[in-house]
């Protein structure tokens, strides 16, 4: 009979508990559409369009993803009972590797840079407590040095046409927007690339600031593929 | 009342769990709330940003859509020559081509900037370093650059540029190979851009040329960039 009791304590308490959560979220959730909505009603039609281009857009890049896979079925299929055509195959996809055209995977570390915890006010240059464009793009520079094969933040494949750029409060890699932290993944030797956190590198300085460093070395490492399109406007092969 | 205790017990378990159910369905209404918090994200913004949002995500489903097209007629055309060896490997070529452009192993050529920046020889003022490049290329990528060289050094996925300390006389190292001032950085692409990118107050070039740097920027309509000069060689990804 004791037990029972018990049992029944702690599962009106447990209810209970989870209720007050849904509640507490359901809260949130309202609170903070009404606020949204409120100032932004008139947009609603802008709002829809972009909505309307996201969606578009995403379906596109999965066919596209199909079409990429399907055309390198046919490559292999087209080219496997000569050897020359092969060889040529072979570094269509090696290169596809390179440039971040294909998903890869091997050895290396995981670098992850994060906004100082200390109190703002305590500081001498508050700028210097978080982590900027350049630091990013020095601490890339500096993963290249060292041999890296192949390089994301936060997700975002490094291509050959990459660029790092301010944007407030975030940064923009590839024209997407990211914000600290950011997890820092290169391929390579984890020896080589680890001799990042050396005295005098960048991460040393880095610390110095107080900006949150963390190296990580690790065995498996996947780096996703460039979600955009290499295209050329300007530039032309020369025979 | 044994049959009582049962009923009582199955009244329970049943009431039980109709609360779970009840607490799981919220669960996952909760769920799909914060899953779609990215569309929030957007209810979020403000005209100006939603304009550029909208431009932005045209512009990347604009691109999206020839890159299918191509892929598809790629596949096509694969599928049509299958019989023939030389069609095929024209194919092949192609396509080869295109990915060694993209790797920066083939001499490229079309409209674009070149910047010639050279040292003052005033003792007291710092050198250009390494970090002075780096941002420079950063830049001329930013303005949509298509192929870079500094020094005919070509830039390439990953390329690095760090300063040597040497006791006598720190260097600049591109690619693993050193480098002399005057630095020559060649870019293809929108004249317009990438200029732009470049001047400005406090931009990167500007800096530069308050140090007392000579900095020119010429406008080049045929601009031959060269090949990057080793085997770009992978060892650990697969």
């Amino acid at each position: 009979m004791k037990n029972k009791k018990m049992i029944s304590i702690v599962l009106g308490a447990m209810c209970f508990a989870l209720t007050l959560g849904i509640c507490v979220q359901i809260k949130t959730v309202k609170g903070s559409n009404s606020i949204a909505g409120e100032s932004n009603r008139e947009n609603n039609e802008l709002r829809a369009e972009v909505l309307k281009y996201k969606e578009k857009y995403d379906n596109q890049y999965k066919e596209l993803e199909k079409a990429e896979k399907q055309l390198e079925k046919e490559r292999q299929n087209s080219t496997q009972n000569n050897s020359d055509l092969e060889k040529k195959e072979e570094a269509i996809t090696q290169g596809n590797k390179i440039i971040g055209m294909t998903e890869v995977t091997g050895p290396g570390v995981i670098v992850t840079l994060s906004d100082s915890k200390r109190d703002a006010s305590t500081a001498l240059n508050a700028s210097d407590l978080i982590v900027h464009d350049l630091d990013v793009l020095s601490v890339i520079n500096e993963l290249k040095n060292a041999g890296a094969e192949a390089i994301s933040i936060n997700d975002q494949r490094i291509v050959p046409t990459t660029s790092i750029s301010c944007g407030g409060n975030i940064i923009n890699i590839n024209g997407e927007k990211v914000g600290a932290p950011f997890v820092i993944k290169a391929i390579g030797l984890p020896e080589q690339l680890a001799a990042l956190s050396r005295q005098g590198g960048y991460l040393e300085i880095l610390k110095e600031a107080s900006v949150g460093v963390e190296l990580k070395k690790s065995n498996n490492i996947t780096i996703p593929k460039y979600t955009g399109v290499i295209n050329y406007k300007y530039a032309q092969n020369v025979k | 009342m044994k049959t009582n205790l049962k009923r009582g017990k199955v009244t329970m378990a049943i009431a039980i769990s109709i609360a779970c159910f009840a607490l799981v369905l919220v669960m996952f209404m909760q769920f799909k709330i914060v899953n779609q918090t990215d569309i929030t994200a957007i209810e979020n913004m403000r005209e100006a940003e939603l304009r550029t949002e909208l431009a932005n995500w045209k512009a990347k489903y604009e691109e999206t859509e020839t890159k299918y097209q191509e892929t598809s007629e790629k596949i096509e055309e694969y599928q049509q020559t299958k019989q023939s060896n030389e069609e095929t490997e024209k194919l092949v070529d192609t396509e080869l081509d295109q990915v060694n452009m993209t790797l920066g192993k083939t001499d490229v050529e079309g409209e674009g900037i070149e910047i010639i920046l050279r040292e003052t020889e005033d003792e007291d003022i710092s050198k250009i370093k390494a970090g002075n490049l780096l941002v420079i290329v950063n830049a001329l990528k930013s303005a949509g650059a298509e192929a870079i060289s500094i020094n005919e050094e070509r830039i390439i996925n990953m390329s690095d540029v760090v300063t040597i300390n040497n006791t006598f006389n720190d260097f600049i190292k591109v690619n693993g190979q050193r480098i002399l001032a005057p630095y020559v950085i060649q870019a293809i692409g929108n004249q317009t851009y990438l200029e732009s990118a470049l001047l400005g107050n406090g931009g990167c070039v500007d800096e530069l040329k308050k140090l007392g740097h000579d900095v020119s920027i010429n406008k080049i309509n045929r601009l031959k960039i060269m090949k990057y000069k080793d085997e770009i060689k992978t060892k650990y990804m697969e």
